[in-house]
């Protein structure tokens, strides 16, 4: 594979059919995301944000444009692209050990391979000792994390990450995003977030892509130029929220 | 903090005290009513002779073997009908298409009163062992069938889309989603089955051929006008069914712990 | 309209979006798959009868029984025997209906009544109609009584604990926001509770007459000279099968219309309800 991670989208349009009418969600996104890099998207409603994402994953085939990764098109999902959504998705009658092994059920790997890439994961997002436990038994944040443990299994070359933590509480959101740069930092992969939450994306991101809606197009590309890790009360990164945030008011008509 | 659970200990108490004072005083009215004349005593007999029918019965081995026999063709039916009604209903809810085929003619033969299909099936398949059982499976197959058809079509959507994520085949996503979500369904769907069962077997051993069997128990009874061997096999069809009921909830709470 | 995808066969073109194969208006694909079943069925039937895969008197052509039907509708008598099944369903169903909710709501709004009743009523309910019949028969006879009792006992079940889960399950913020307002017992249950309720009465209704209907024709089987269940038993008895599967067809259409009806006036009469479930958005209108 040319040169595994870096991801390239090549001029994208998306367009929905709702009720008879033609909604374009997407209108000619072009983006080169390098490998082991990390990329904030945000935007008001309707910016296509997650639709990029799904179209990244594989999910969605319907597009005009060219999505490539690693120089191979996209033609549908693989274990080298993972995913973390906004609802947790663990499947209930699983416990936190067997849904991160379900990333796994179609790996190559022999089953000792499995368990000991299971635990290490499990340990990767800090969930030690909650092997057993049930969805229903977990916290918000921490069934987050299991989502993650999940989506990192493969040791994909990309995560995608659609607002994961919108659904959490002020405290546990903060501290998972602490948790993800250093998950970040440790595991070295490409990943891509979309959020609404612009702190965060300033506080992760190497550069924050800010689009605008109706249709769907890059607005401006910010770049934080703060090395890891990073301190939240950083002046710099402040006024990189700031800067952010007008751009993204910029087309509140 | 445990003051609030010795509360919640006494209500229950309370509760399930207060729950037999009604049968209590039921068999109590029956057994002086009878024993006062109120009643045709060829009809209700006191509850004193049916214990004691029970024990005549139980010493001549009338109740063993009867028991055994349609617990037999009880479980076995009910296997068989679980089985297709599983099948049934999976298919018509994994696919619309043959939803739409099946659906219409399944609700239809839903509104013939089960015990109708007897004459025709005495015809066509006779009144031994074999009538029997496919009744009974009969009768499991339609609650199983519904309730496994409503599970798999209210599995979460996110849910296959995780498993798509990772590249799973579509029997894949049937065995590890759709299955495992639609589970309580499927499970609630067999206990009910196992009550239509139990009181099918019954049936079926009342209207059809004269077989050893409960239902056999009290055709016997009616017909030498021993009422206390027929309330006999009522309170037997009554208490089995209650405790197929229970073991069946016992081991749904077991299967299904992962539920909150 | 057009027809939605299955949940479970999700699209390569992605969510919420209509597939181009499935473009067809939603009513006309639906009916026209689901004669496809009884289609085939009689397809096979025909090839049977023709094959004579069976003798003539175990399986009657389709015609002779479409022939019987039609005799039946001329000569009065398949009207005479619905009418008469329909009189007794409509009687015992109303009696067993009210009586359950009458139950059911003593038993929901009193935790006491609950309590001592709840547990001998749902063993008692376990008892299916052949149960009771035997005993039925001896205290009512096998006339007109008999089938009314029974109706009325399979009827009240479902009402009753439908119309008991109903008011268990009125969300509490509504019963706070009750007290708050310092409601009388009466404006409680007039204003709140009521209505809260009769979408679960509805559907305790439903069951009620589907499972009055099946106990219906299941007492005209063993102990009734006139009624659908009975012309089902006396095509037996004469190995008239045509007679039989008549009868059982007619049993089976009855019972889809009648639970029809009662959806249509279930609709009607719920329109305000929201699609989703009681799960406490909408206030009660006063």
């Amino acid at each position: 594979m040319a040169n595994p991670g870096i991801i390239e989208i090549i001029d994208v349009h998306k367009r929905y059919e709702v009720n008879n009418e033609a909604l374009h969600v997407l209108g000619g996104l072009s983006l080169t995301i390098t490998p082991g890099e990390f990329v904030s998207i945000v935007g008001l409603s309707g910016s296509g944000k997650s639709t990029l994402l799904r179209l990244l994953i594989g999910l969605d085939r319907d597009y005009q444009g060219e999505i490539r990764v690693g120089g191979e098109p996209v033609r549908g999902p693989s274990l080298d692209r993972g995913i973390v959504f906004q609802e947790h998705r663990l499947f209930p009658w699983l416990n936190v050990r067997d849904n991160v092994g379900l990333g796994l059920e179609n790996s190559k790997l022999s089953v000792s391979e499995k368990e000991r890439t299971v635990r290490e994961h499990i340990e990767l997002v800090g969930l030690r000792g909650f092997e057993e436990a049930y969805p229903h038994q977990l916290s918000g944040g921490m069934a987050q994390r299991a989502a993650i443990a999940r989506a990192l299994v493969n040791r994909p070359s990309i995560l995608l990450l659609d607002e994961p933590f919108g659904a959490l509480d002020a405290l546990t959101r903060s501290n998972l995003q602490q948790e993800l740069q250093r998950i970040w930092q440790s595991e070295k992969i490409s990943m891509v977030l979309v959020t609404h939450d612009v702190d965060e994306a300033v506080y992760l991101g190497d550069r924050v892509v800010v689009l605008e809606p109706h249709p769907g197009r890059i607005e401006r590309i910010v770049p934080i130029d703060v090395p890891h890790p990073r301190e939240r009360k950083d002046p710099r990164l402040e006024a990189l929220i700031r800067e952010v945030r007008e751009a993204i008011l910029e087309h509140r008509s | 903090m445990s003051a609030s659970r010795e509360t919640a200990r006494r209500a229950a108490r309370v509760a399930a005290a207060r729950a037999y004072v009604l049968p209590l005083a039921l068999l109590v009215a029956w057994e002086l009513s009878t024993r006062f004349g109120l009643v045709n005593t060829r009809l209700l007999v006191a509850p004193t002779k049916v214990i004691a029918a029970a024990w005549r019965e139980l010493q001549q081995g009338g109740i063993v073997t009867p028991l055994a026999a349609s617990l037999a063709r009880d479980l076995g039916g009910a296997a068989i009908g679980s089985v297709l009604g599983v099948l049934v209903g999976s298919v018509m809810g994994v696919s619309r298409r043959w939803e739409h085929a099946l659906g219409p003619s399944f609700h239809a033969a839903k509104q013939v009163a089960i015990f109708a299909w007897i004459p025709l099936m005495s015809v066509w398949l006779g009144t031994g062992e074999v009538a029997k059982v496919v009744f009974v499976a009969l009768a499991a197959f339609y609650p199983v069938a519904l309730n496994t058809f409503e599970g798999v079509r209210s599995v979460s959507p996110s849910h296959v889309e995780v498993a798509r994520v990772f590249a799973f085949s579509r029997v894949q996503v049937f065995r590890r989603v759709v299955l495992p979500g639609a589970a309580p369904s499927i499970i609630t769907g067999v206990k009910v089955g196992l009550v239509y069962a139990w009181l099918g077997t019954i049936g079926a051993e009342y209207l059809l051929a004269a077989a050893p069997g409960i239902g056999n128990l009290m055709i016997d009874g009616r017909e030498s006008f021993q009422m206390d061997k027929v309330l006999l096999g009522v309170v037997i069809v009554g208490a089995v069914g209650v405790i197929i009921s229970a073991a069946a909830a016992n081991v749904e709470a077991r299967l299904l712990r992962w539920r909150s | 309209m057009v027809q939605a995808i299955s949940a479970y066969k999700l699209d390569e073109t992605g969510r919420g979006i209509e597939s181009a194969r499935w473009r067809v208006p939603r009513s006309a694909g639906r009916y026209a798959w689901g004669t496809l079943f009884p289609l085939g069925l009689l397809g096979l039937w025909a090839l049977a009868v023709e094959r004579a895969w069976a003798p003539p008197q175990i399986l009657p052509p389709p015609r002779l029984v479409l022939a019987t039907i039609v005799d039946l509708v001329r000569s009065g008598e398949l009207l005479n025997n619905y009418l008469i099944s329909l009189g007794r369903v409509a009687g015992g169903f109303f009696l067993g209906a009210v009586l359950g909710a009458v139950l059911g709501g003593a038993m929901g709004l009193s935790k006491r009544l609950e309590h001592y009743l709840f547990p001998t009523f749902n063993a008692l309910s376990q008892v299916p109609v052949l149960g009771w019949l035997p005993l039925a028969m001896m205290v009512f006879g096998i006339g007109e009584s008999l089938k009314i009792v029974i109706i009325a006992q399979a009827s009240l079940v479902p009402v009753a604990i439908n119309v008991l889960q109903g008011i268990r399950r009125v969300p509490p913020q509504y019963l706070e926001v009750a007290q708050v307002f310092e409601l009388s017992r009466r404006q409680l249950l007039r204003r709140v509770v009521l209505p809260a309720t009769v979408p679960s009465l509805f559907v305790g209704v439903r069951y009620g007459l589907t499972l009055g209907w099946l106990s219906l024709v299941t007492v005209e089987l063993l102990a009734s000279s006139e009624g659908l269940g009975f012309l089902i038993v006396w095509g037996r008895q004469l190995f008239q099968l045509d007679l039989v599967l008549a009868a059982i067809i007619s049993v089976g259409v009855v019972g889809l219309l009648l639970d029809k009806g009662l959806a249509l006036l279930e609709s009607r009469l719920l329109r305000w309800r929201p699609q989703a479930s009681w799960s406490g958005e909408k206030v009660v209108a006063s």
